[in-house]
């Protein structure tokens, strides 16, 4: 920017090409946000650009659970109410809020910020697999929940944090899956339900 | 390619991302080979097709378009039981073999059919081994480089007593006196694996180093990703 505030071409061209980072932000998306945050929005554009600043410098992983926080310890690893006896394992922040959404665990969580995927290369330690081993055989946990996703790469990084539990004599399970609760089969897609027919239960 | 085709036999060998909430789906057809599609809305919460483009499913797969074809449809086609744990892994490495070697829009129906194959035996437990080496064994002959199995390179019939040394470029030639490491095997080996008989021991150890080697050329000193993570996991 120069003095009167007017955008130099070259600060604008950087702002398009900083904006294109976000996913799903292409050239013309870009260009649009950047014309409402100059034109219109001067003082959300202020905001934006200090609470980014504020996040990047606040913002980091819990030690214990891996999840976005601004202490050292989370405050929900800091909690007294939660059973620290159960850890459920999730892939990303926005799974940790859906489980708690639900208000129905009250354990405490640990966060891979991934999953594996062989085939993009990212092994065991890009997910924190290490972090993860040292954090539930710490004595305390009794039992993992496994709730990484149903997809390929979910069920492949659950399969070997439940063999490396078992090595080390942790207990581990992994969330159902089947027909969602209000599904009617007619509607259900036919993955899922031959999944349930394969996971089905004795009653 | 075809610019629209209908109800085609296909795997999902990966897929990425795209956009807000759609996927670049590579699939491997039977028909028309390794082809990118591209599933507009597929990562919707409730797309109809999220439980339906996994991998290790056999499909019937349908699109229209160009270059980066739009997927039209996608159709269970039969239900393999999920692969899980180590036959998982496997499964990766198979469709990582594809995606690294096999170019685009090239048709090769026998190896689909050896991986559907592949999969099914994987699905229900078969032993690993000779799974992976007579898929890669037919991976290498439909890319042209079939290895020499059954006579040495001077089209002598293999001895099953004798060891030789496997050269890429012309096959097993008779060692003189001791050989060792990974293209060194023995005439044993070599005709167990021209029968896709990998019950010995010594014929896993020997042909899985053989045609890690043989691949190994193929990817022109790339490395691959799934074996680099399945090393990564055994060492934790």
């Amino acid at each position: 920017m120069d003095k009167s505030g007017v955008p130099t071409a070259r600060g604008l061209d950087r702002l398009l090409e900083a904006l294109r980072v976000l996913p799903g932000v292409g050239p013309r998306s870009a260009q649009r946000m950047a014309y409402h945050l100059l034109q219109h929005d001067r003082a959300g554009a202020e905001q934006l650009a200090g609470a980014l600043a504020a996040a990047l410098a606040g913002v980091r992983r819990c030690a214990r659970c891996n999840n976005f926080t601004e202490d050292e310890i989370c405050p929900l690893c800091r909690s007294p109410r939660r059973d620290a006896s159960l850890l459920c394992v999730v892939e990303t922040p926005a799974d940790l809020a859906t489980v708690e959404q639900t208000q129905s665990f009250s354990g405490m969580y640990f966060v891979l910020m991934g999953r594996l995927s062989p085939l993009d290369g990212v092994g065991p330690r890009d997910v924190g697999l290490d972090r993860l081993l040292e954090r539930a055989t710490d004595g305390v946990v009794q039992e993992v929940i496994l709730a990484t996703n149903f997809t390929n790469e979910g069920e492949a990084t659950a399969h070997y944090i439940a063999e490396m539990l078992r090595a080390r004599n942790v207990k581990a399970s992994r969330i159902a899956r089947g027909v969602p609760l209000g599904g009617e089969l007619e509607f259900v897609d036919i993955g899922t339900i031959s999944q349930a027919m394969i996971d089905r239960r004795t009653l | 390619m075809k610019r629209r085709a209908d109800q085609q036999p296909g795997f999902v060998l990966h897929s990425y991302p795209y956009r807000e909430t759609s996927l670049i789906v590579e699939a491997f057809t039977r028909r028309f080979g390794r082809i990118a599609l591209l599933a507009r809305g597929a990562r919707r919460p409730r797309s109809a097709m999220r439980g339906v483009l996994l991998s290790f499913q056999p499909l019937r797969l349908g699109w229209s378009g160009g270059e980066l074809a739009n997927l039209v449809s996608a159709e269970w086609a039969a239900a393999l039981q999920p692969l899980a744990g180590l036959a998982l892994m496997c499964g990766f490495y198979l469709n990582e073999l594809i995606l690294r070697l096999v170019p685009r829009e090239d048709p090769h129906e026998g190896l689909f059919d050896v991986y559907a194959e592949s999969l099914a035996r994987l699905s229900v437990g078969a032993p690993h081994a000779a799974v992976l080496r007579s898929f890669e064994r037919r991976l290498l002959a439909e890319l042209g480089y079939a290895p020499l199995l059954e006579r040495d390179a001077a089209s002598r019939p293999i001895d099953p007593a004798r060891l030789y040394v496997y050269e890429p470029d012309r096959g097993p030639a008779p060692a003189n006196g001791a050989a060792s490491g990974e293209l060194a095997v023995s005439g044993r080996t070599l005709l167990d694996m021209a029968k896709d008989d990998y019950t010995r021991p010594e014929t896993r150890d020997e042909a899985r180093a053989l045609m890690r080697a043989l691949i190994g050329e193929r990817l022109h000193g790339q490395s691959l990703y799934t074996r680099a993570v399945l090393l990564e996991l055994n060492g934790l």
